[in-house]
């Protein structure tokens, strides 16, 4: 009887210890189906026989690679540093600067956009100065390049910020107490340690800035990049004129976030 | 060499001592021991000699943290290199490496290696700094028990070999017994300095005595001449206290003086006693036995009888007493 009455349990428990491990896996493959649809549509629906670009495409996709490596380059610059700061001091007042942060976060692109061009536009306070120096802040290239940089800032130094917080301080001390200056300390042991989370932050900051479209439509209507090219396309041609701008769109952003996320995984962190 | 720091912030502290051959601070947790180290290596505000006011990385100190902080994404020669310029370098870093037996695990990285070899990595990479003097801190910390007095000794073999002065701040008292020189430490006051042997011999107080590890240190009360009384007054110990003095006293006894007597023959100051634990250590045991509320250890010899029904005997010249500082 004891025997028996035990059986009944034990099979419960091996059904609850076999399907444990299975429920996340058939919830992962069902966010990835999600995940997946729209470009396995965006496959089907692309006409592979007629594929061709319309006119502009090209320069619009110089347009984007150009810029939006320069706005990077200006992010990581100006980005780094403060990450770096913000991570490293305890200040009075720290949560002024994160909401700080968070408002440059939440801020919808089209809003950031009439903002900038209220404040860098022909008649804004500061564009109005920045015009008599020779800097045209509408519809211009460094137009283009203060849209994306203002939109993926923020992101980057959160995700920044993060990834030196994440580094031990006593490492940076140690580097200190072994003769390095602060920057050499900063140079070989920050930046090292901190790495996987840079090199995220870097992808974000690049995909955000490469596919920008609210605050660039205002502020630079032209030069046209992809984003704002894809809406010209849909409004002019049509959908089949988006299709093969958004498949180029898609070659030239993948390389730079996946390099950067395979290289920064592959050198070992025993 | 002399230190003379003065720390106020987060905590106030001052720290006057000389350091010779391989010096050992101990003090409890919390005394701000790794505070006075991390302010001789520049890394917290302080005032003092020697290095006052130079930045972390023009002193010559070689620090080792606690846990050691060896660099994860560098091997043992590269942690080692990290302080060395020139294209010698990793000649120079493979030469401190084998000075401290570590040569053969150059191209391992510190999650690969045990606590004791971490801390030689990290020994022959704060030498390669060329320190004036070298800063420990709490280093048998991270040791394995088994293995920590072979690593002790050849950690300490390796600092005299190389002639630096060391100050190593601990709260084990196994490390201050094989230091050059002691520096005691409560509440943030040094109160005992000299040669292990005559601190651990003569401690300054209830306190130091504590520090020091020594067993069976209580507090009690003294009350006219020739009367200790501990756990209030349920026990009273005749001691030998000369003049007349009255007053809260740290008192304690070597383990090794108590007698342990039969409870039924009904000696005079015989105290009524239970056994808690029995500790083998080599040829002697100590017991732990129980006296109303306090606890006293007992070294005698492993093959001694335990009498059923036990009682102790302090012998009243065996007693050692401090007054305690009224605070």
């Amino acid at each position: 009887m004891l025997g028996l009455s035990s059986q009944p349990t034990m099979a419960v428990d091996m059904n609850l210890v076999a399907l444990k491990p299975r429920l996340p896996a058939v919830i992962s493959v069902l966010t990835l189906l999600l995940v997946c649809a729209p470009f396995i549509g965006l496959a089907v629906a692309t006409s592979w026989h007629n594929f061709g670009f319309a006119n502009g495409d090209g320069s619009a996709i110089a347009v984007s690679l150009c810029y939006s490596t320069l706005a990077l380059i200006l992010i990581i610059a100006l980005g780094t540093p403060l990450a770096w700061w913000l991570a490293r001091h305890r200040i009075r007042g720290a949560w002024l600067i994160d909401a700080l942060l968070l408002l440059a976060l939440l801020t919808p692109p089209l809003a950031l956009g009439l903002l900038l061009a209220s404040l860098y536009g022909p008649y804004g306070p500061a564009g109005g100065l920045l015009e008599r120096a020779g800097l045209v802040l509408t519809n211009s290239g460094p137009a283009f390049v203060m849209a994306q940089f203002y939109s993926a800032l923020p992101y980057y130094v959160i995700a920044a910020r993060a990834a030196f917080e994440g580094v031990p301080r006593e490492l940076e001390q140690i580097a200190l107490t072994l003769g390095h200056s602060p920057w050499r300390s900063f140079v070989h042991v920050s930046l090292p340690l901190a790495r996987l989370g840079l090199a995220a932050a870097i992808a974000l900051a690049w995909v955000r800035a490469l596919g920008e479209f609210g605050a660039v439509l205002i502020v630079a209507y032209y030069p046209q990049g992809i984003p704002v090219k894809l809406w010209v396309n849909l409004e002019n041609i049509g959908l089949s004129a988006v299709y093969p701008l958004l498949w180029v769109f898609f070659l030239v952003a993948m390389p730079l976030p996946l390099i950067l996320g395979l290289a920064a995984r592959r050198r070992h962190l025993i | 060499m002399r230190i003379d720091y003065r720390i106020d912030r987060p905590v106030s502290l001052h720290a006057a001592f000389e350091v010779e051959g391989f010096t050992v601070l101990l003090g409890a947790s919390g005394e701000g021991k790794s505070l006075l180290l991390q302010a001789i290596a520049g890394l917290t505000p302080a005032l003092g000699e020697p290095f006052g006011g130079m930045p972390p990385q023009h002193r010559a100190v070689g620090y080792l943290p606690q846990g050691y902080a060896l660099f994860p994404h560098l091997n043992a020669w590269q942690n080692v290199a990290f302080a060395l310029h020139g294209p010698q370098r990793r000649t120079q870093a493979m030469q401190l490496l084998e000075r401290v037996h570590m040569a053969e695990f150059a191209d391992r990285y510190p999650a690969t290696l045990s606590g004791g070899q971490q801390q030689r990595v990290a020994l022959a990479r704060a030498l390669a700094r060329r320190p004036q003097l070298l800063l420990l801190d709490e280093p048998t910390s991270a040791l394995d028990p088994v293995t920590r007095d072979d690593v002790v000794a050849e950690l300490i073999g390796e600092v005299h070999e190389f002639g630096i002065p060391t100050l190593a701040v601990s709260h084990d008292p196994h490390l201050a017994a094989v230091a050059d020189r002691l520096v005691l430490m409560h509440e943030r006051r040094i109160i005992q300095i000299g040669a292990p042997g005559a601190v651990y011999a003569t401690p300054v107080n209830g306190a130091a005595a504590r520090l020091l590890g020594h067993r069976n240190v209580h507090r009690g009360r003294i009350e006219g001449a020739r009367r200790l009384v501990w756990q209030g007054s349920a026990i009273v110990l005749p001691i030998d206290a000369g003049d007349e003095v009255s007053g809260d006293v740290d008192w304690s006894i070597d383990p090794a003086a108590i007698r342990l007597v039969n409870a039924r023959d009904a000696l005079p100051d015989a105290i009524p006693a239970s056994m808690e634990v029995r500790q083998v250590i080599g040829h002697s045991v100590q017991l732990g036995v129980r006296c109303g509320q306090g606890r006293l250890w007992v070294s005698m010899p492993a093959d001694q009888a335990i009498p059923e029904s036990m009682a102790v005997q302090l012998p009243v010249e065996a007693i050692r007493w401090w007054k305690r500082e009224s605070a």
